[in-house]
């Protein structure tokens, strides 16, 4: 359950966002990115943020969360293909000769506040 | 109103794992997270290699377990410096924890600084410690397929080190396999097979150990 981890990261983040921005109200809406391949489970951190949030300036904020695939391009064949989890071969192809890209990435992308 | 932030959410403790890197490297430290299974020979291999480089290098050592500091009392007893962290059900290590452990060095006396992560395949391959390589274990008892069931951790790494190699006879692990499929998930980590219970293999990854420490 490293997803507690990340919660944890996650809130601290959005509180040090908003108190940069200098806004003030309830946070209402956070969108994330959680890469295919970051090895992080959405609904894992969906469970993190329902125990973690109460008390907190994200508290009943709605999650967001973007799940983009990474890809897989073949030095054999030239294929490029979008994968939902890790491959050792080309799918394509077979070829070993590969270089999987991105799906790592786990990013905070915005933060909605509802200012009263 | 809307904040767009387009951050990496684990970016607090990447900048601490930066800033840990920095420390180390001006106290001229090359640090080492050494990931793999419980069991897989993580300990062992740290004493095997300390027996090899013998007094060419000044180590210490960062244990990290969920409890307890049985790790950190078996390298006390080879007289090397060492921290224990217990991470109480964390599991993981992450870089705030490794800079308050560096706290308990000297590290401008250091060559070397090994980080023994928390027995785990999943959780540790998330987390920058500041260290300059890491290497992962996978013992033969746990059987050649965990390359393609937990690729993170490995896809992470800049060597793989194959231990417990004197029970290959026994057990159906195909060599040949966990290297391809190292091939494919890190192209240019090294592969060592180790055992240090015969003592093969660990004068190649001393040897190698040695040369990315000059390389820096």
């Amino acid at each position: 359950m490293h997803e507690v981890s990340i919660v944890e990261a996650l809130i601290e983040q959005v509180e040090g966002e908003v108190a940069r921005a200098g806004a003030a109200g309830k946070v209402t809406r956070l969108s994330l990115s959680i890469g295919r391949l970051s090895g992080v489970q959405p609904d894992s951190i969906r469970f993190a943020f329902e125990l973690l949030s109460p008390g907190t300036l994200v508290e009943n904020a709605a999650l967001e969360i973007e799940e983009p695939p990474a890809v897989c391009v073949c030095a054999g064949c030239g294929a490029r293909t979008e994968l939902d989890d890790f491959c050792l071969e080309c799918p394509s192809c077979g070829s070993r000769d590969i270089s999987i890209q991105g799906g790592r990435e786990m990013l905070l992308q915005t933060i909605d506040l509802d200012e009263e | 109103m809307r904040i767009v932030a387009a951050k990496k959410i684990l970016k607090a403790n990447d900048q601490l794992a930066e800033e840990n890197r920095r420390k180390f490297n001006a106290a001229g430290a090359f640090c080492v997270n050494i990931v793999g299974s419980p069991g897989c020979g993580k300990t062992t291999l740290l004493e095997a290699l300390f027996a090899q480089l013998g007094g060419t290098v000044a180590p210490a050592v960062i244990e990290g377990d969920i409890a307890g500091s049985i790790d950190a009392e078996r390298i006390d007893a080879l007289g090397i410096p060492v921290v224990q962290i217990n991470t109480d059900g964390a599991c993981h290590l992450d870089a705030t924890m490794v800079q308050a452990a560096a706290e308990g060095f000297d590290l401008p006396t250091l060559d070397l600084l090994m980080i023994e992560n928390v027995g785990n395949l999943v959780c540790t391959a998330g987390f920058d410690l500041g260290e300059h390589l890491r290497i992962a274990l996978l013992s033969v008892p746990e059987g050649d397929d965990k390359l393609a069931k937990y690729p993170a951790i490995f896809r992470g790494s800049d060597a793989l080190a194959i231990t417990k190699v004197d029970l290959l006879p026994h057990f159906d692990f195909d060599v040949a396999r966990v290297r391809s499929d190292m091939k494919a998930l890190a192209s240019k980590a090294k592969v060592f097979e180790v055992s240090a219970k015969a003592g093969t293999g660990i004068e190649e990854v001393a040897a190698w150990l040695g040369e990315r420490m000059q390389a820096r």
